[in-house]
């Protein structure tokens, strides 16, 4: 039976995490991370990072890079920074080991782009977290985004996907 | 945006200066539908690398201006490039890239053409008479095609001038980039990413060699990352970078000058030591002898346009579709070096970091693409200034040279539009 505990404390986390990507809450969202994250957005399912080049293939030193370059006040484009709002399905915990956490969820985000075009851009796909409790609270060791697009010609990603 | 003489043959000889271009070459519907014709369809331009289908039966799928076409590997080992287009109906035969085929076979009435776009066979031939000539009817291939070191190019419609003429002296910076691997050779097989932008697909070959606007627009990378580049410009004991006009359109930041005066072996590669790459150096030793292999590791590769839509970005491979006057496509994969996987591994994820469109720089050049897009829209200036460095660039070795910062590539770039333009393609 499904710890709903568990369940709640992880979709509550997902959601906060959710929400600082939309409000572009960049420092905030840093925090998240553990000391070994890796944020990946690949082209498609079935990728391997180290053979096909990816949209997003952070390690921790490369996500700090990024929080500074947005956070630089000189990142043209996120100047005005991209309203945006993210519907998160209920979770799915695919995994769990020791103080570790596999959970997947679909999500739809809606991104105005203000920076130049002023077009509506629809994002889709499938998030999977890699969670873990760290000194007893939940991190965020991975985050991986496949886009059902991401093969395609897409616009700018420089926003918290 | 239409222009009043709309309809009329546009006068291109007046709408191209030296040093200034008319803002309908960016805006206008008939100039981009007039560049697909003399530029995209009947000029050679860059289709892919053929390392992309190393096997019979391997393709991928392209557009070259308006026409979709496939490049092929025949049976002979043969590059073709042939128009996506069944000669029955007109349908696309190759929907989608996939699996390596034997035969391409349409999917609507069931025509079947050989790798090099002949027609071999079609269902229930009793429907068509005895003299019926299948050998006039095969998916057309492009009327020039050529390879330069696994880079294919083609000319769809008949450029009146050889690959060897097209590329003029250009060759040496794609021998630049391939030198770099041990083997000669290059294999693209990391995929592409694809980014779209609400831009004319000049402002991609204006910006990648503009040097002009890196302070600024890439003010934000500049800030968060240790940039060798900055150093690079810094560093007043070094030869400058320059701009360097290759001719025929084509033309280069030669950072490489930079790079060779300051001597030390990968600044180019985010400066890593060489003790990272023991396999490739001594690979590289053994293919090129100690001081060529030393000079191609202080060197590097090249940051360079090929006329009209290939760009060698350090190692980046990048080339571009136009989709309307308002709107191209970019793509990138990692220039991945034959017989250098040390390399290969970290270029992955220097492509990651500096193209595409999550990555630290290409989205700033996006966004102020799309801005200066909708810049010439506004009235009272006429005409783009492209006359930055006029006063100040020289020839060294045949070659116009300025400083980094000068518009001197640009003004090469649209002599040679300009050139492709006004050229009777009916000759
Ligand atoms: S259109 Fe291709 S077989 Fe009919
Ligand atoms: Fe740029």
């Amino acid at each position: 039976m499904a710890n709903y505990e568990l369940i709640n404390e992880l979709t509550q986390f997902i959601l906060k995490e959710s929400r600082f990507c939309d409000q572009s809450l960049y420092s905030d969202w840093e925090s998240l991370w553990t000391d070994d994250g890796h944020y990946w957005v690949p082209r498609g399912p079935n990728m391997d990072p180290e053979k096909h080049v990816s949209h997003l293939n952070d390690n921790r030193m490369r996500i700090q890079t990024r929080i500074k370059a947005l956070n630089s006040g000189t990142r043209h484009s996120q100047l005005p920074v991209s309203p945006m709002s993210r519907v998160i399905s209920p979770i799915e915990l695919e995994a769990e080991e020791g103080d570790e956490y596999q959970v997947g969820v679909n999500f739809n985000l809606t991104e105005m782009a203000i920076q130049s075009t002023h077009d509506m851009h629809i994002w889709a796909g499938r998030i999977t977290y890699q969670l873990r409790r760290v000194e007893g609270e939940l991190k965020m060791a991975r985050k991986k985004v496949v886009l059902v697009n991401g093969n395609e010609p897409i616009p700018n990603i420089s926003f918290l996907i | 945006m239409n222009m009043p003489e709309q309809g009329l043959k546009r006068d291109y000889s007046h709408l191209i200066q030296e040093g200034k271009v008319h803002s309908s070459m960016y805006t206008s519907d008939q100039v981009f539908d007039d560049e697909m014709e003399a530029i995209f369809h009947h000029g050679w331009v860059f289709v892919g690398h053929d390392s992309e289908i190393p096997n019979t039966g391997d393709y991928v799928l392209r557009q070259l201006g308006k026409q979709p076409v496939i490049m092929t590997r025949d049976k002979d080992g043969g590059v073709n490039v042939i128009r996506n287009r069944c000669a029955h109906r007109a349908n696309m035969v190759c929907g989608y890239e996939g699996e390596n085929k034997k035969v391409l076979v349409c999917p609507y009435h069931g025509w079947v053409y050989d790798l090099k776009g002949a027609l071999i066979d079609v269902p229930h031939p009793d429907g068509y008479p005895d003299d019926f000539d299948k050998s006039q009817l095969g998916m057309v291939p492009a009327t020039q095609i050529g390879v330069y070191r696994g880079f294919v190019f083609a000319s769809l419609e008949g450029s009146g001038i050889t690959l060897a003429e097209h590329l003029g002296d250009a060759t040496a910076l794609i021998d630049r980039a391939v030198d770099l691997s041990p083997e000669g050779e290059l294999e693209l097989q990391a995929g592409w990413l694809q980014h779209r932008f609400k831009a004319n697909w000049k402002m991609l070959p204006e910006n990648d060699c503009d040097g002009y606007h890196v302070e600024t627009t890439h003010a934000s990378f500049m800030h968060a990352t240790d940039s060798q580049a900055m150093d690079l410009l810094a560093d007043t004991d070094a030869e400058p970078p320059v701009v360097r006009d290759w001719g025929n359109g084509h033309m280069e930041i030669d950072f490489n000058v930079a790079y060779r005066s300051r001597n030390i072996p990968f600044e180019w590669f985010g400066r890593v030591p060489a003790s990272k790459l023991p396999k490739y150096t001594a690979a590289m030793i053994k293919a090129y002898g100690e001081e060529r292999a030393h000079e191609l590791s202080v060197t590097g590769p090249p940051h360079a346009i090929i006329f009209p839509n290939l760009f060698l970005g350090e190692l980046n491979v990048v080339f571009y579709y136009p989709v309307s006057a308002n709107e191209c496509v970019q793509l990138y994969t990692p220039m991945s070096l034959k017989g250098a996987p040390e390399v290969n591994k970290r270029a992955i994820h220097q492509t990651e970091g500096a193209v595409g469109p999550a990555s630290f720089l290409i989205p700033e050049d996006v966004i102020i693409a799309e801005r200066n897009q909708s810049g010439l829209s506004a009235g009272g200036q006429e005409w783009v200034d492209l006359s930055r460095g006029m006063h100040r660039e020289y020839e060294e070795d045949g070659k116009i040279v300025s400083h980094m910062s000068d518009e001197t590539v640009n003004r090469g770039f649209w002599r040679r539009h300009r050139e492709e333009m006004l050229r009777d393609h009916s000759a």
